[in-house]
């Protein structure tokens, strides 16, 4: 044991061999899916010989011509545009109106964002169910989810908007823009916004990847989002149900990885925090 | 112990600006800056404070209508209880399972030398991987663990009878593995930055006075990575008891509550005893709270020593 070549030898194959079964353990799963989605075989009948046997799209193909899957689809896309510039609207004017008027309120803003998690997506639908019969007018309409999908995303996206105003010197550019006798508006609108556009990119990313993956509300109020479509879709076609669900693994796999990429960058010119998902709240 | 290369940036910077504005414009202008957030308020208290005050509203009826704590306290007896202690098992069991791996992983990645883009690739893997909630995740460890699964047939070829103890995907030990997908990624971006802090000088100092690897953990390493493991152990929890949507497709175990109060809602029960499913709910808002509010806590103290 006090071997020093042994305890050397401990000191670099044990973080190996944790790196190399976490790598089984992240990738098996998705591989696992891919193979039940891609190729149309029973795993009972799996076996070396068939291994790259019947493997096609055909599944996914099929599900794009389920008459519900467009309709689904554009639904989840009009929410996420909705919801995303809702998100900007509503964020930016109040983390621009904190940052330069009300510093002190910093804290008391930030903690009002993780409220979400306080109130998390089936306590949220649980309140919408009993608000429901007092303004149906307002929630029976497909769109009524915006908001509360601007709910879900606040704790990320304010955070990430929030980075983005940390990472400028936002009084010194007001200030400048003022005194050259610029309005409030052009001044948001012309020296701000175009300043916090890494900022706007990925918080706008994020709103998009949490309405594309939300399921809780939509479902508990029966609306036919891409999610609960997708759910659905499975029960009459399991193989194309999981390669939806692939499709839209890939999509916001790309979305969190372009965010990565944009915050690096961002971060190694300016210094700021790197926005993620749930990495946000905890940096 | 003074240290030159304190971590200054975000939180002095912030304190230096917060102090300024104070100092020049005293005017009585300065309450009404509070305006400015009225849109804000507006909106939370709309679209997520009254939904979650009805919640309690409606949880707080006795079966004649009138105030009472009776369905608060059904919520937490009988079946209800079994539902509560279940999901506080596998919540728990899950987040320590992330911390405990989650931890090592990251170990493991800051601490690896070679190759220099292992790290880099474990820290972007996870701002994914954390994220990978809902469906997708239901559904590959669903075609991995299934009874008909691919793994489950690779283990069969080992010897190994996943089913014929009792695994199910909707069970505890089910639930913790699937739930660890994201639980250890979250971890390992609650602690990485706290593992970067521990300093090389730390662990020498410790040798010159004659400590061990062990005496350095456990008398410098452990206690300043404290707060962020506890931090994340919170985290972990609060995240796994809340889980819906991975839940939902993996089983009808109507003993993981968010099921449970989506059962409720559904409408499968009388009258009467829905108030019962709002108590549910308004359980889960105060555990969730007690929860994140000791994490609040918890994360200003751990960023004290945090490389930033």
């Amino acid at each position: 044991m006090n071997n020093p070549r042994f305890r050397q030898l401990l000191g670099r194959s044990v973080p190996t061999l944790i790196l190399l079964a976490s790598g089984i353990f992240f990738t098996f799963p998705l591989i696992a899916m891919a193979r039940f989605a891609f190729q149309n075989l029973q795993v009972i009948d799996l076996g070396w010989n068939n291994l790259f046997d019947k493997w096609s799209f055909s599944s996914v193909t099929a599900s794009f011509s389920d008459e519900f899957f467009s309709e689904a689809l554009t639904l989840s896309l009009k929410l996420a545009v909705g919801t995303a510039l809702f998100t900007l609207g509503l964020l930016i004017p109040t983390a621009v109106w904190v940052h330069l008027r009300l510093p002190k309120a910093r804290v008391f803003v930030e903690f009002l964002t993780i409220l979400p998690y306080v109130i998390p997506a089936i306590a949220l639908v649980a309140g919408i169910v009993v608000v429901k019969p007092h303004a149906r007018w307002f929630l029976n309409s497909d769109y009524s989810l915006i908001p509360f999908y601007v709910v879900l995303a606040l704790p990320f996206t304010y955070r990430s908007i929030d980075a983005g105003l940390r990472s400028i010197d936002l009084k010194v550019l007001v200030e400048a823009s003022r005194s050259l006798g610029s309005t409030w508006l052009a001044t948001l609108f012309r020296v701000i916004i175009p300043n916090l556009r890494a900022a706007i990119i990925s918080s706008t990313f994020l709103t998009v990847a949490v309405v594309l993956g939300e399921y809780t509300i939509s479902d508990v109020l029966l609306k036919r989002t891409f999610p609960s479509f997708m759910a659905q879709y499975r029960q009459s076609d399991p193989r194309g149900g999981y390669a939806l669900a692939i499709m839209a693994l890939i999509g916001t796999t790309f979305l969190f990885v372009a965010i990565g990429v944009l915050s690096r960058s961002r971060s190694t010119k300016l210094q700021s925090n790197s926005p993620q998902l749930k990495n946000e709240i905890l940096t | 112990m003074v240290s030159s290369n304190f971590p200054p940036l975000d939180n002095e910077g912030a304190v230096a600006q917060a102090a300024a504005p104070s100092h020049i414009q005293k005017h009585p202008r300065k309450n009404l800056a509070w305006f400015g957030l009225v849109p804000f308020f507006l909106f939370l208290i709309l679209f997520l404070l009254i939904p979650a005050i009805s919640v309690f509203t409606q949880a707080l009826h006795d079966e004649d209508g009138s105030f009472g704590f009776s369905a608060m306290r059904e919520a937490i007896s009988g079946q209800n209880l079994d539902a509560f202690v279940f999901s506080l098992t596998f919540s728990a069991g899950a987040a320590l399972v992330g911390v405990i791996l989650g931890g090592l992983l990251a170990y493991a990645a800051a601490t690896a030398k070679r190759p220099r883009w292992l790290r880099n690739i474990v820290s972007s893997f996870s701002g994914v991987a954390a994220n990978m909630g809902g469906l997708p995740l239901a559904f590959a460890f669903l075609s991995l663990l299934g009874r008909q699964g691919l793994g489950t047939k690779i283990l069969n070829a080992f010897g190994w009878d996943l089913y014929a103890g009792d695994f199910r995907l909707g069970e505890i030990s089910g639930l913790i593995t699937v739930y660890s997908y994201f639980n250890i990624p979250l971890m390992v971006l609650v602690i990485l930055p706290a593992i970067d802090g521990l300093k090389t000088s730390w662990r020498e100092a410790c040798a010159n006075l004659g400590g061990n690897t062990w005496t350095y953990w456990r008398r410098v390493g452990l206690p300043i990575l404290a707060p962020s493991l506890l931090g994340g152990f919170l985290l972990l929890f609060a995240n796994s008891f809340s889980a819906y949507a991975t839940a939902r497709q993996l089983t009808d175990n109507s003993k993981i509550v968010p099921l449970r109060i989506s059962f409720f809602l559904g409408g499968d029960v009388s009258i009467g005893e829905d108030a019962v499913g709002y108590s549910l709910a308004a359980w889960m808002i105060i555990l969730m709270g007690v929860c994140m509010g000791a994490y609040w806590l918890l994360r200003r103290r751990s960023e004290k020593w945090s490389a930033s």
